[in-house]
């Protein structure tokens, strides 16, 4: 098996993979999308009653949203996350009661009228967890309302919540086998002007195929060939893989860490079979 | 209500990009370039911010 990156951002991922079947692939995916851990709000306090200000001017700690909206949206904003330094909190060894190494504390105090942004979110203790992404929209609120909340963010996978997914938009497809007969071929590039994604382009009297990456297999070019030299189909040997993150964690880290659990998950099972041997 | 804070397809983060969209938008650009600048490549994620009704402003006195 071999990997070639073609794209690598913080938030954008693109690779090859070859010599390697649809299966692989999808475990992959999966395990991206279902067991890579990250950060996310799990637990919110809304200070209920009224909120005084510095002026003594009160506030009903209120806004246009159920409580319940503005935690579910709390949720789904990425949190920063350092997988190194972080424990799972019912694996933690603070045995689940939440601490420095398995919980991130924000707080947030915002009276109306105002809209509430993802950046006003304070965290409790270091900096470096402050939200990235600091212009999302949690609530909007009036005049004379307030919002007063602590949120507990926490490590989850997730095949528990989507918002603790680490990466998304993730998939995969086979990739393009474009052959062309030159013998048979009378250039009339009608399979040049047809493709959609610039997969083949007409060069010294020939034409060849200069970008196999972007062929989305839709065979419009063999159909509008007249002369019928051209076979397009799907390599299920080499393997075109995409996924994209939030922000939270790094394209790179998610690849690594969904390799690293998988390669965790074989020798698991190897193991257990061998022990069967015996 | 309130623009969504992640795309309900694919869980894209899009609440960031609202109100730069409404803005640009407003100023006189076309939806699709506004788009294509905030890297919204994907149908499901364009479609959160093109077909957002922003009503919490009607909501906000009750």
């Amino acid at each position: 098996m071999k990997i070639d990156i073609l794209e690598m951002t913080p938030t954008r991922a693109k690779f090859v993979i070859s010599d390697t079947n649809p299966a692989f692939a999808n475990a992959l995916r999966r395990t991206i999308v279902a067991d890579v851990p990250k950060m996310a709000i799990d637990n919110v306090e809304f200070h209920l009653g009224p909120i005084m200000d510095e002026k003594n001017q009160t506030f009903e700690s209120v806004s246009p949203m159920f409580d319940e909206t503005v935690a579910h949206r709390l949720g789904l904003i990425p949190i920063p996350t350092d997988l190194s330094a972080f424990n799972l909190r019912a694996k933690c060894t603070c045995g689940g009661e939440g601490c420095p190494s398995c919980t991130i504390m924000y707080s947030l105090n915002k009276k109306g009228p105002c809209t509430v942004y993802s950046g006003d979110l304070e965290p409790i203790g270091d900096a470096k967890f402050r939200i990235k992404d600091d212009l999302i929209p949690v609530v909007k609120l009036a005049e004379d309302q307030a919002l007063l909340i602590y949120a507990t963010a926490e490590l989850g996978t997730g095949k528990q919540h989507a918002k603790w997914q680490g990466a998304l938009g993730t998939g995969y497809r086979y990739f393009a086998k474009i052959e062309i007969e030159h013998s048979k071929c009378d250039l009339g590039g009608s399979c040049v002007k047809v493709c959609p994604k610039g997969v083949l382009a007409k060069e010294d009297r020939k034409i060849v195929v200069k970008h196999p990456e972007r062929c989305n297999l839709c065979n419009s070019c063999v159909e509008v060939c007249d002369a019928g030299v051209i076979r397009v189909a799907g390599d299920p040997t080499k393997i075109l893989f995409k996924f994209e993150t939030d922000g939270a964690l790094q394209a790179k880290e998610v690849l690594v860490r969904g390799l690293k659990i998988l390669e965790e998950r074989f020798e698991n099972l190897r193991e257990q079979i061998s022990s069967l041997e015996e | 209500m309130i623009i969504p804070v992640r795309c309900f397809t694919c869980g894209k983060v899009i609440g960031g990009a609202f109100e730069d969209f409404v803005k640009r938008v407003d100023l006189g650009e076309s939806p699709r370039d506004v788009l294509d600048s905030l890297h919204l490549d994907r149908y499901c994620c364009r479609r959160m911010l093109l077909t957002h009704a922003n009503l919490i402003d009607e909501v906000a006195p009750y």
